[in-house]
């Protein structure tokens, strides 16, 4: 596990020139819905190959591309298996590097424990630090955001050399809920004309210094 | 009259006291392989202990110097012998491996002051003192030191502890961990009731094995060091003959007792003995040494490679060159680095085959012999001409530094009306480090056929008249540029060289007084300006084992330049000189120095 997240997070952090993360979750009225989440490397595909063709890399052992798939049909695999998960694709570009997975989810307390369970499973001396709490929170009328903890460990935990390295990147989070939104809470959240979707989109950098930029709470009409 | 006798006799004697006087050196065993002697030398007693043990080849062999008993001392303080030579070695056999290093002693009670806590314990040697702590073994043979750590081979240790562990009727010690994660506390509580509690596990049964084969290992080179007086300088007269050198430290590898080389032959040795004698002649006498001298703020470094007569007359063959002047154009004034070589490919490839058919003659081993023959046929049959003529020998490679690189990326536009979002194709631009190989060719014709041939197989290789591109031939982004020119065949991913400086970079390559150097040179000859390649190169495509050069490079600057000497049957010689700008002290310089090829060459 600590292998594949090697790639999928500190490849993307550390050594990419510029990363793009679209972080996409749609609820419907029951609770149900849809989370896709993409990691887009294609914009440093000539770093991402180099590493791939070492051995070891910062004192860590490089996974193979084959390595690479295989944990991606683990986690796959394990996830369908989770209660209150209905189904899983994933997708991963092994040229352009661009990793897509899409979840869909009876409700958003089985999503996130479901996703919790399979790190937990693939991480057995619990290597990866995860909330004790949860990241989305919806109770049918507000929906609250924060940054994942994983991926907040992560973007913190990079060195100043890294910093002109996640200048260039982005992490987009997209909420579409099944009843207009009504307002919210982060100023740097736009809204679609209908107001169905709020779409908030920083800077990986800013990111780092400031994890509460993704921080957001969106309140639907009555 | 003086008898004759009575006269040379005691000068004789007198002659061999002297020349075989002893001296820390002579502690060194003969396992070594490695060694780097330090001479005395006023710089190097001002080194505090406390900066010495940060380096790699101090800090592995005394641990216990970590504590208070160093702070704020010099080596000097710590009792050593400057009058005497500091020598750190390193050997590996098949079995184990030996560190450590000699020194010589001019206050004992200082130096148990700083080596505060080793014990001493009985010796079976006459005349020598032993001491030991936790991890490793001082040795006093009067006012010289052995500081040494014998240690078995991990793998060996494995297999040993596997050996005893499954013939004991053990599962793997991994299925039982496995067994046990699953198994209720009840149910382990009763398990341990039953086991034999003398009964040891897999690690503790390879912590026993580890220590009685330290202890035989350590028995054995103490054996060969003091009983059979079988030390490397008893054994080695170019290791004798090194010693004699003035210079501040000497380097010394003997490659013909080198095991990750010989692991390399493991399989002629084990398979074809004979065959395995017959290569291992020629490797005989494969011995490196090397001189490095202190200058004014530059450290040079001579190293000359000695072998075997068979080997050398192929070398010799090989160095019957003359300098391509057509390299020289292709060489920018202000290349950060770049590298020649310089080879009669055609000479060494007659001497070669002159001196290895014999030997592969000999072996009645059906698959070497059908690879002889393969060998004799193609010597007949190749049109040599055109082989040789194709690649002569000579090449050029460079670092052209890092520039930025047309590629390209998916990125994702938003509908804004519902946010959804799609993929499309844009440009990107990445870093990439820029690199030119070339080689002379009097037989363009031929690299111009192979990618004539590979255009017609992929549309990725496309002829641009003067030069071919080769699209996204760099993981699958970056393109490659090929072009002949001035009797050379260029590879390059520089495109600026390979649209704008076909005919060489003109004036603004290098000048004659360089030029005159690279043919001087010999057979290899190079420069890196340090900050440039250091600043620039990626240090993320560099292997683990590479890295230790560009550490000690990193934060310094100056030049390093490479040149080789003359060569002979029996060895060839090889010049680098690091010349440093920065105001660091020249004997920081080179213990970095000194600390890298010990990482290098370990």
């Amino acid at each position: 596990m600590k292998r594949f997240l090697f790639l999928l997070f500190f490849c993307c952090f550390i050594l990419s020139s510029c990363i793009e993360i679209i972080d996409d979750l749609a609820v419907n009225l029951d609770g149900s819905g849809t989370f896709k989440y993409t990691i887009n490397l294609s914009s440093s595909k000539v770093k991402v190959n180099s590493i791939l063709a070492l051995d070891s890399f910062d004192g860590k052992k490089v996974p193979k591309l084959g390595e690479i798939d295989a944990k991606f049909n683990q986690f796959k695999e394990l996830l369908s298996k989770e209660k209150g998960i209905t189904s899983v694709q994933l997708e991963f570009n092994r040229v352009e590097f661009i990793v897509k997975v899409t979840v869909g989810f009876t409700s958003i307390e089985g999503l996130q424990n479901g996703v919790k369970s399979v790190i937990n499973q693939m991480d057995p001396h619990g290597e990866i630090t995860q909330e004790e709490g949860n990241w989305i929170q919806w109770d049918t009328k507000t929906l609250q955001r924060i940054i994942p903890k994983l991926m907040e460990d992560r973007i913190k935990g990079e060195t100043k050399a890294d910093n002109e390295l996640l200048r260039h990147g982005s992490y987009t989070c997209i909420s579409r809920l099944p009843k207009p939104i009504q307002s919210c809470s982060n100023e740097l959240c736009k809204l679609n004309p209908a107001k169905t979707a709020a779409m908030l989109r920083v800077n990986t950098l800013e990111l780092k210094t400031n994890p509460a930029l993704l921080k957001h709470t969106l309140t639907t009409s009555p | 009259m003086i008898p004759l006798n009575k006269f040379f006799i005691p000068l004789i004697l007198g002659a061999n006291l002297s020349a075989f006087g002893q001296s820390a050196e002579q502690l060194i065993p003969r396992e070594a392989v490695t060694v780097f002697s330090i001479n005395n030398t006023d710089l190097l007693q001002k080194v505090s202990i406390d900066e010495w043990i940060t380096y790699d080849f101090m800090e592995e062999i005394h641990q216990e110097l970590f504590d208070k008993s160093t702070e704020n001392k010099t080596v000097k303080e710590a009792g050593l012998d400057f009058d005497q030579r500091l020598s750190l070695f390193y050997g590996k056999k098949q079995q184990f491996e030996v560190t450590g290093f000699t020194f010589g002693i001019k206050d004992q009670a200082a130096l148990f002051r700083v080596f505060d806590d080793f014990d001493l314990v009985s010796s079976k040697y006459p005349g020598i003192k032993v001491y030991q702590s936790l991890f490793n073994n001082l040795i006093l043979d009067h006012s010289h030191g052995l500081l040494i750590r014998v240690e078995p081979l991990e793998l060996f240790l494995n297999q040993q502890t596997d050996s005893l562990w499954y013939s004991r009727g053990n599962l793997s010690p991994y299925y039982a961990m496995d067994e046990d994660q699953e198994m209720e506390d009840d149910a382990l509580v009763k398990e341990d009731d039953h086991k034999n509690l003398l009964e040891k596990n897999y690690y503790e049964l390879r912590d026993s094995l580890a220590y009685v084969y330290q202890k035989k290992f350590y028995q054995e080179v103490l054996d060969g060091l003091f009983l059979k007086k079988q030390s490397l300088y008893a054994n080695d007269s170019t290791f004798r003959e090194l010693l004699t050198h003035p210079s501040a430290g000497i380097f010394f590898m003997d490659n013909s007792r080198n095991i990750d080389r010989s692991k390399n032959l493991w399989y002629l040795k084990t398979v074809l003995p004979t065959l395995y004698l017959d290569v291992q002649d020629l490797y005989e006498g494969n011995v490196i040494t090397g001189d490095l001298t202190l200058k004014n703020a530059q450290i040079q470094f001579d190293l000359k490679a000695h072998y075997s007569k068979a080997l050398g007359s192929i070398y010799e063959e090989m160095n019957h060159a003359n300098f391509d002047r057509n390299i020289a154009p292709y060489i920018h004034l202000n290349q950060p680095a770049y590298f020649t070589y310089t080879i009669n490919l055609r000479s060494a490839y007659e001497k070669a085959f002159e001196v290895l058919v014999p030997i592969l003659s000999k072996t009645k081993d059906p698959e070497i012999s059908f690879n002889l023959l393969l060998l004799k046929l193609g010597n007949a049959l190749v049109n040599k001409d055109a082989l040789f003529n194709t690649y002569k020998g000579s090449l050029l490679m460079t670092f052209n530094g890092i520039q930025k690189v047309k590629t390209r990326k998916i990125t994702f536009f938003y509908d804004e009306k519902t946010f959804e979002y799609g993929e499309r194709e844009a440009e990107a631009e990445e870093d990439m480090p820029i690199f030119t190989f070339g080689f002379s060719t009097r037989r363009k014709d031929i690299p111009e056929m192979i990618l004539e041939h590979f255009s017609q197989i992929t549309s990725k290789f496309e002829n641009k008249g003067d030069y071919w591109i080769y699209h996204k031939a760099i993981f699958d982004a970056a393109p490659l540029f090929f072009f002949n020119a001035k009797g050379l065949f260029i590879i390059t991913n520089d495109r600026d060289l390979a649209e704008n400086h076909r005919d060489g970079y003109g004036n603004d390559a290098i000048n004659k007084q360089a030029i005159r150097s690279l043919k001087k040179s010999g057979t290899m000859a190079g420069y890196a300006n340090i900050q440039e390649v250091v600043q620039r190169f990626p240090s993320d495509f560099l292997q683990p084992e590479q890295q230790p050069l560009l550490d000690f490079l990193r934060n310094k600057t100056g030049a390093i330049t490479l040149k080789s000497g003359e060569t002979t049957d029996r060895s060839t010689s090889l010049q680098m000189n690091y010349s440093f700008t920065d105001t660091e002290r020249s004997s920081k310089h080179f213990l970095e120095l000194l600390n890298t090829l010990y990482l290098l060459t370990k």
